[in-house]
């Protein structure tokens, strides 16, 4: 895989950096959350509910008396977690498709574009509300949903791209070179296109936050007592006039990661998107 | 100059038009009520969508359940029953009519009999309707119902707030069944129904030629508020004038309430049970000390503490001490960790190191706890549950599900355990037990695996028929004491019922017998007329 240009911006950008802390705080906090939480994070201690926050709880507790501090940790595991399967689903699948479609071409690329269309009928939100609720719920249904909405756009995409790199000058001089035709997609055509896929993900991973805890809040994603950001949302939200605190708390979580996602995917395509390089130019 | 002041004007012309529907809806006169959903079609002979309490309020009973659980006259004055137990003779009131006019005779009875029973198998659940041989009108005001077999609870089942409650015969379809629906909602009740909008409200307004001859009260709005934080808020707004019953607002929120001088509140006596119907049928819970471990493990004090805020009273029994044939002198489950732990020991369920969950040949004692998963205080017991029995060692599966996918498991019993709350008076404890021989609902699924079930429902039916009081007595003290004894079901708090309203906003306030009834027609707006 070739190296990301983000050094370019490095100092004009204090934002980027930032996010990018974020980011590494993250993952830090979802990799080590079982050893860094004060409390284990479904303890449940009814005599100690909705405490405001103190040094033993420095950020309170919630309605069943658990600690939210460790909840919260325990929760960036989940959310992280499960939004970066997605995402490598998502990119598999939607690449895999999409390149099988633009690179064959003929009834086999009406086929599938006819299935992605299909898919892309539907608001994705609504089709995976729709899906949890026929495969049921639980986390692995969530993430199967939102994998079935999203790979047809990544699908497409990939689709378009093939397609215009197939008729570049430089495959028609490898094919004249004597390359074959699968030395040809790996080498000179799977690369930059997944490149490109992979910061169209990154993108779209905060998207993809808040689908799992839209739906873990609606009650259909991760059974309790898993600590997760939507749940606890959803869980405190009878508390909200008492204890603000409860659903601020994990919202901001989600809002943050959303953003430390985001942030870096921006200034990613930034760089990469020739359309916008050539306008800059 | 003119033309900015005449804009002025015009401005606050319209800005008052805007106003005036705001002033003139509901503001003086209705009594305003939420609900989480429409009243429904009003069929008096169906059940959901049809609401209870709107049927209560629209039709009425031949006889109605009093406050000490006695039954009392309401469309019929008086009755005799035969020495056998198999006639019931009613001598229907005088000069009652339906809203539209009709009179309320012994043809109308007729006919509304006719109309449920066409679809008999819907109240198979009903212990009296397969029950009954023959019923006609002796005369205008005479009416006579006939039994197969005696059935002591048929004055109790005739009281209930569906089936057995009489609409206009000139409401019921030409094809002389409700089942499929009903013209028009006409009742004998005190009140009408007098606008639906769905997903807006209901008003009913007071009905001027009820027989009781009680002055007019209050118009009743019932907003449709789904949702219990939007209840509590719209309460502290004025929006609504109070909350009653049970599941309307939080714990928490009725705690605050309790607390703030500006508001009147009450908590009723028990009205049902919430409890746990744990399966018999099915491994790891068909051994009975896995069943009474889950008695011993859990801690329903700091339940009544914590989450229900002492609102709600502890449940030692399926049916709390007050209800019929229930006080049967048994001694309770105490929240024994040990025990429960020696229990699960003794069936084999040992602890792997510290701290983990109990394994027997290698399988991990886990159990799927099923509850309807957007209900947040059902949501809370389960998780609470959930933390004690990972304590003892014990993996409990929490499965939410939507409500009708919860009938359907209950029903089927595709569970491990399962929230199966009782129905409360007037339905206890006879409904329900004669409910339990049937898979209508969790019970008769939970009591699958016992040895002797057959005999369960044989004493059920015993009792249900017997027209000895003593024999009655003992059999349901037998029922009562497997199912305590095999710990079939895990009892965790009696259900009370609570209102709240602002003193200033309303009088009169109480509570009806029953769980269903709410007393509109008490309650009064200080300063409208009345």
């Amino acid at each position: 895989m070739t190296a990301l240009p983000l050094s370019a911006g490095r100092r004009r950008d204090p934002l980027l950096w930032l996010a990018l802390g974020l980011l590494a705080f993250l993952v830090v906090l979802a990799v080590f959350a079982p050893v860094l939480t004060p409390y284990d994070p479904n303890a449940i201690d009814l005599d100690n509910r909705l405490a405001p926050f103190s040094a033993s709880h420095w950020l309170g507790t919630d309605h069943l008396g658990r600690d939210v501090l460790s909840r919260l940790m325990a929760g960036t595991r989940v959310s992280l977690g499960s939004v970066l399967v997605i995402a490598g689903l998502v990119l598999g699948t939607g690449f895999v498709v999409g390149s099988v479609s633009g690179w064959l071409g003929g009834w086999v690329d009406s086929l599938i574009m006819r299935i992605c269309e299909a898919f892309m009928t539907f608001p994705t939100f609504i089709l995976a509300m729709f899906l949890t609720g026929v495969l049921g719920r639980g986390m692995t249904n969530v993430v199967l949903a939102i994998v079935l909405t999203h790979w047809a756009w990544y699908a497409r995409i990939t689709r378009g791209m093939v397609q215009a790199v197939k008729g570049r000058e430089y495959i028609a001089a490898a094919r004249l070179a004597g390359g074959s035709r699968a030395g040809i997609f790996t080498r000179h055509i799977a690369a930059p296109v997944l490149n490109q896929m992979l910061i169209l993900a990154t993108l779209d991973i905060g998207h993809m936050l808040l689908h799992v805890s839209g739906l873990s809040f609606l009650g259909l994603g991760i059974q309790p007592p898993t600590p997760e950001w939507g749940v606890m949302i959803s869980d405190a939200r009878p508390h909200f006039w008492t204890n603000p605190g409860l659903v601020i708390l994990p919202g901001a979580m989600i809002l943050l990661t959303v953003l430390a996602f985001n942030i870096p995917g921006d200034r990613l395509r930034d760089r990469l998107d020739p359309t916008l390089a050539e306008g800059r130019a | 100059m003119t033309n900015r002041l005449s804009l002025c004007r015009w401005c606050l012309g319209l800005i008052f038009a805007c106003l005036v529907p705001v002033f003139r809806t509901d503001a003086g006169e209705a009594i305003v009520y939420s609900h989480f959903a429409n009243a429904g079609p009003l069929n008096p002979h169906l059940y959901s969508p049809n609401q209870m309490y709107a049927q209560e309020l629209v039709y009425e009973p031949l006889v109605r359940t009093g406050d000490a659980g006695d039954i009392e006259p309401a469309l019929a004055e008086r009755w005799s029953v035969s020495a056998d137990g198999l006639v019931y003779t009613f001598h229907l009131r005088d000069g009652v009519v339906f809203t539209d006019g009709r009179a309320f005779d012994a043809d109308a009875v007729v006919r509304n009999f006719d109309a449920i029973l066409a679809n008999r198998a819907r109240h198979a659940w009903l212990e009296l309707a397969n029950k009954i041989a023959s019923y006609r009108a002796v005369d205008d005001l005479t009416f006579e119902l006939t039994l197969t077999a005696p059935y002591y609870p048929t004055l109790n089942d005739l009281a209930l707030p569906r089936p057995f409650r009489f609409i206009s015969p000139e409401a019921i379809p030409a094809n002389g069944t409700s089942a499929r629906g009903i013209d028009a909602p006409v009742g004998t009740g005190r009140y009408i129904l007098a606008e639906s909008r769905l997903g807006i409200h209901d008003r009913f307004t007071p009905n001027p030629n009820h027989w009781s001859g009680a002055p007019a009260g209050n118009d009743i709005v019932v907003k449709i508020i789904p949702d219990p934080m939007s209840r509590a808020m719209a309460l502290e707004t004025g929006e609504i004038d109070l909350v009653f019953g049970h599941g309307q607002i939080s714990y928490d929120v009725f705690a605050a309430l309790r607390r703030n001088p500006n508001f009147e509140t009450a908590v009723s006596d028990p009205m049902g049970t919430v409890a746990l119907a744990i399966h018999t049928g099915k491994s790891p819970t068909d051994d009975r000390r896995v069943r009474q471990a889950l008695q011993h493990m859990v801690d329903k004090d700091a339940i009544v503490r914590g989450i229900l805020l002492d609102s709600q009273p502890r449940a030692d029994f399926l049916f709390a001490p007050d209800v019929p044939y229930a006080d049967v002198g048994l001694v309770p489950y105490a929240y024994d960790p040990d025990a429960a732990g020696r229990l699960l020991d003794e069936a084999g369920w040992h602890r792997r190191g510290n701290g983990g969950f109990r394994e027997r040949d290698g399988v991990r004692l886990a159990i799927d706890l099923v509850y309807i998963g957007n209900d947040a205080a059902h949501k809370a017991l389960a998780e609470t549950i959930q933390g004690q029995a990972a304590r003892a060692g014990v993996f409990i599966n929490l499965q939410g599900v939507e409500e009708d996918l919860f009938l359907r498991r209950q029903r089927d019993g595709d569970f491990g355990m399962i929230m199966s709350p009782t129905w409360g008076p007037p339905f206890e404890p006879h409904t329900v037990l004669g409910s339990m021989r049937l898979p209508a609902h969790a019970d008769f699924q939970a009591q699958s695996g016992l040895p002797d079930k057959a005999g369960i429902d044989r004493d059920i039916t015993g009792a249900l028929e017997s027209t000895d009081e003593t024999d009655r007595a003992a059999a349901i003290d037998r029922v009562l004491t497997i199912l305590h004894e095999e710990a079939v079901y895990l009892p965790i708090h009696y259900t009370c019922l609570f209102y709240a309203h602002r003193t200033s906003v309303l009088a009169g306030v109480h509570f009806a017998p029953g769980r269903t009834l709410i007393p509109f027609e008490d309650f009064r707006k200080p300063g409208s007329r009345p």
